[in-house]
């Protein structure tokens, strides 16, 4: 009877120890995962084909002079409202940037025409319409004046 | 907060920190659902199986998922922010769609309804595994504030499983 129970005891002490094992393993690659795809979040993009975006197609009259910041949402999609307020605050400060939301939820045909993993993505257009930066999830503000800087610049310089 | 519309009649959202408050009990409880799939070995019988605390834990969880999905403001982690943590916080900036959470708690049901499911026909580990994905899920919402239900959803109406699709008029 001691025998059984000791044994039952060391049985236990190792399935103690591997659960917990399994439990540091499972947290540590989770923490992992978060800080991975928060890094890639809101990281713009830049090598990426520049295709030429056509308003039409989009439901939009046309496009920002000098730059479109086109961002693609759907209605289950908890961040969205934010990053159409400051794209739309961005869009609204400068002269020649318009702000276009394209609510796919009801067109995959678009979501599936740009590769849209996830909600939201922003497109950076330049003044001729083609696609020049890619950010998935939230761009912050300052990254994306930055970008806007750069297109502006370039426009400005040809 | 009896009038949840504003002037337009549009849903005026809702704080967005009260979900993420939930997704972090959720986790916590699931990390111990977890904990103890792993170490309770699987039962012979379903009745030995559906008598596991991790079963009968998990079983809780679910109901709590269904209890988010089918009415969402009575939910008690909700109603456990509204009334505890939220007075004692600054108000919200922004305030979000209720319907991306309620379609993450029809996520986490589903996830967590296969483990328990597979775990009563006996299929070994199937308890833990679901649980431990339903955490990782209920941990990036409530620490990164990542969504998957949305990115899910995305990816199921792409593929043609959920939604309409309207075609463009070419």
């Amino acid at each position: 009877m001691l025998v059984f129970s000791r044994k039952q005891l060391a049985w236990d002490a190792v399935t103690l120890v591997n659960a917990l094992i399994g439990l540091a393993l499972l947290l540590a690659a989770t923490i992992a995962l978060g800080v991975f795809v928060q890094w890639q979040q809101g990281r713009p993009r830049r090598h990426i084909p520049h295709e030429v975006v056509e308003p039409g197609r989009l439901g939009a009259d046309s496009l920002g002079d000098t730059a479109t910041l086109l961002q693609f949402s759907t209605e289950l999609c908890s961040r969205c409202p934010g990053v159409h307020r400051t794209l739309a605050a961005v869009a609204d400060s400068r002269e020649g940037v318009s702000h276009l939301d394209i609510d796919v939820t009801h067109r995959p045909d678009i979501a599936k025409h740009f590769h849209i993993l996830q909600t939201p993505t922003t497109l950076v257009l330049d003044g001729d319409g083609a696609v020049q930066t890619r950010f998935g999830g939230v761009p912050t503000r300052d990254v994306l004046e930055l970008e806007l800087n750069r297109l502006t610049g370039e426009t400005a310089r040809v | 907060m009896s009038d949840q519309t504003d002037a337009a009649g549009r849903p005026r959202g809702i704080d967005p920190r009260g979900p993420r408050f939930a997704a972090g009990i959720t986790a916590l409880l699931l990390l111990v659902d977890v904990f103890l799939g792993l170490t309770t070995p699987l039962g012979a019988t379903v009745a030995q199986r559906a008598g596991e605390p991790a079963f009968l834990l998990l079983l809780v969880i679910a109901l709590l998922f269904l209890w988010g999905v089918l009415s969402p403001r009575t939910a008690p982690w909700g109603a456990l922010y509204r009334s505890l943590v939220q007075p004692r916080l600054q108000p919200p900036t922004d305030l979000e769609d209720a319907r991306p959470p309620r379609f993450a708690q029809g996520v986490g049901l589903f996830v967590v309804t296969i483990g328990l499911v597979l775990h009563l026909v006996g299929v070994p580990w199937a308890l833990p595994v679901a649980a431990a994905a339903a955490f990782v899920a209920a941990f990036l919402n409530a620490v990164f504030g990542l969504c998957l239900g949305c990115q899910l959803y995305l990816l199921l109406q792409r593929a043609g499983v959920i939604g309409r699709e309207r075609h463009a008029a070419a």
